[in-house]
């Protein structure tokens, strides 16, 4: 059996945020992920910021991003006892169906390290950041 | 071989270093030390004084002019400039020297680099900085430096083009033979395949092997006319061109990772090569000898792509066939590179560059009249320069 990549313990992190990414977090928060796309062309932008890079307008709207998939991904072993099993944390790049053009950076966390490929859908899962709900990644069948 | 259109009046007229330290090891010598020694050693290359310097150029990585003014002791700068964007920006204190003497606001300018990591290591750079809304994501993800980042465009350009970590490794090989001859390189030892592939994986699909040394050391060029320069003692290395590009399709690059889809699996120097290339009249057929940024091997199979010595996607094959090799039809980083000399940022390459177009490189390239020089993928703007030994 080969083996799986570990959640991350961000109990600890304290999540910063300004006045663009606020209502990211406050989704967050209920357990749901919203993307900001801007109000007057539709393009989408991230990290949130103030002005959309395609036409500078300001207006926001933050939409549900739709399926994740992989667009890349990387696995890091973690420092560790040498005595123990190894542990690894699998940092992954995800795109959305429904959000073109941005991409979320997160942990894809329980995932088999031999069974993880680019274009594979991802789900969302939560964990528990010191003031944030921290959305992560796991694959659909594991 | 085509004229350059312009540029030229600017000439490389001294060079100096100091050893290349493996990281915390120059300690208890200060950076501002480093700087001075490598400075003084610049200036008696030239056959100047230090009286002479009247200018500074710098890329943003730490150190200050008004520091260095007092430590060495230097009368009067009319012109001091940092071009941003760390290793990215590297080349383009060439080009800011080049404006500095073409436009007279200097006649004898320094251009200095330098790197020291005593309590602190670049290689761990993303979280050097603290959490920032926008650098969140990479802590939530564990991307804790450069090398874990790019990791991820390694993956995607070998899941786009089928490249190979036998490429990546070819690269090192090509590296290690190559510094094998040089005093000052810190890895010397000639590696082969089976010890690459064996070599630990720090970020899946990048080994330990395909992740630069950790270097601390410093690296001063004089910079002045091309019509001083021929009563100095050197022959004059000119300065052809040095461009400076910056494209929203890049923006900050790994600490951003929203790079658009194309500019994805490159090492974001496409513009940068267009611009230079239209500024010197060169193209990838007349250089001779490449000094490309070779801080994470498969980035070197990007900038390969990026600055048109192959297609998009066949870097992969094009280093694997042997063209890098000091034999092969573009050699390139004949002094070790990052991988196996040493890390100061960039500024080895430009010494490297030096020393073949003057004709006495450790490893020289035969005839060797033109050379690139590439700063590294990072933060904008992009940065890269060609020189010559003849105008």
């Amino acid at each position: 059996m080969s083996a799986r990549s570990i959640a991350p313990d961000l109990s600890s992190l304290e999540v910063p945020w300004d006045a663009w990414g606020e209502p990211f977090w406050q989704a967050t928060a209920e357990h749901k992920l919203l993307m900001p796309r801007c109000a007057d062309c539709g393009t989408f932008r991230w990290p949130p910021g103030p002005f959309c890079p395609e036409c500078q307008s300001q207006k926001v709207a933050w939409v549900p991003p739709g399926q994740g998939r992989i667009y890349s991904f990387t696995v890091l072993p973690v420092p560790g006892d040498k005595d123990a099993a190894p542990r690894y944390r699998v940092p992954v790049l995800v795109e959305f169906e429904q959000a073109k053009g941005v991409r979320l950076v997160s942990a894809l966390i329980d995932a088999p390290l031999d069974g993880i490929a680019i274009g594979d859908a991802v789900e969302v899962e939560w964990l528990t950041a010191a003031n944030a709900s921290v959305p992560v990644f796991r694959l659909p069948s594991s | 071989m085509s004229r350059a259109p312009c540029g030229g009046e600017a000439a490389i007229v001294g060079v100096g270093a100091t050893p290349y330290y493996f990281r915390g090891q120059s300690h208890p010598q200060t950076v501002y030390e480093l700087i001075g020694k490598a400075v003084f050693a610049a200036l008696a290359d030239a056959g100047l004084k230090l009286d002479d310097v009247d200018g500074f150029t710098f890329f943003a990585y730490g150190f200050d002019p008004g520091t260095i003014t007092e430590q060495l002791g230097i009368r009067r700068i009319t012109f001091s400039h940092i071009v941003s964007g760390f290793g990215g920006g590297m080349a383009g204190v060439l080009d800011l020297a080049s404006m500095g003497i073409e436009t007279g606001r200097a006649k004898t300018i320094l251009c200095i680099g330098a790197a020291q990591q005593v309590g602190r290591r670049y290689g761990q750079s993303l979280t050097n900085l603290g959490v920032t809304p926008d650098s969140v994501f990479h802590r939530i993800a564990g991307l804790s430096g450069p090398g874990q980042a790019l990791a991820l465009s390694a993956r995607r350009h070998m899941h786009l083009y089928g490249t190979r970590r036998e490429a990546f490794g070819e690269i090192v090989m090509a590296s290690r033979a190559a510094a094998s001859t040089r005093e000052t390189a810190l890895r010397r030892k000639p590696l082969t395949l089976d010890e690459y592939m064996a070599s630990p994986m720090l970020a899946d699909p990048l080994c330990r092997l395909d992740f630069c040394l950790e270097t601390d050391g410093a690296l001063a060029f004089v910079v002045t006319s091309a019509e001083r320069a021929a009563d100095l003692p050197k022959p004059p290395v000119y300065i052809a061109g040095a461009a400076q590009v910056g494209t929203r399709d890049w923006g900050r690059a790994f600490f951003w990772l929203n790079q658009s889809d194309e500019a994805f699996t490159t090492a974001g120097a496409g513009a940068v090569a267009q611009r230079l290339y239209e500024k010197t009249g060169v193209g990838p057929k007349d250089i001779d000898v490449a000094l490309i940024y070779d801080h994470f091997s498969p980035l070197v199979i990007m900038q390969l792509e990026d600055y048109g010595f192959c297609k998009r996607g066949e870097g992969g094959a094009f280093v694997e066939s042997g063209a890098i090799r000091l034999d092969g039809s573009l050699p390139i980083n004949p002094h070790g590179g990052h991988l196996s000399e040493g890390y100061v940022v960039g500024m080895t390459h430009v010494r490297e560059a030096v020393e073949q177009l003057r004709g006495t490189a450790v490893n020289q390239i035969k005839n060797a009249r033109t050379a690139l020089v590439t700063g590294g993928p990072a933060p904008i703007p992009m940065t890269a320069a060609i020189l010559r030994n003849e105008r």
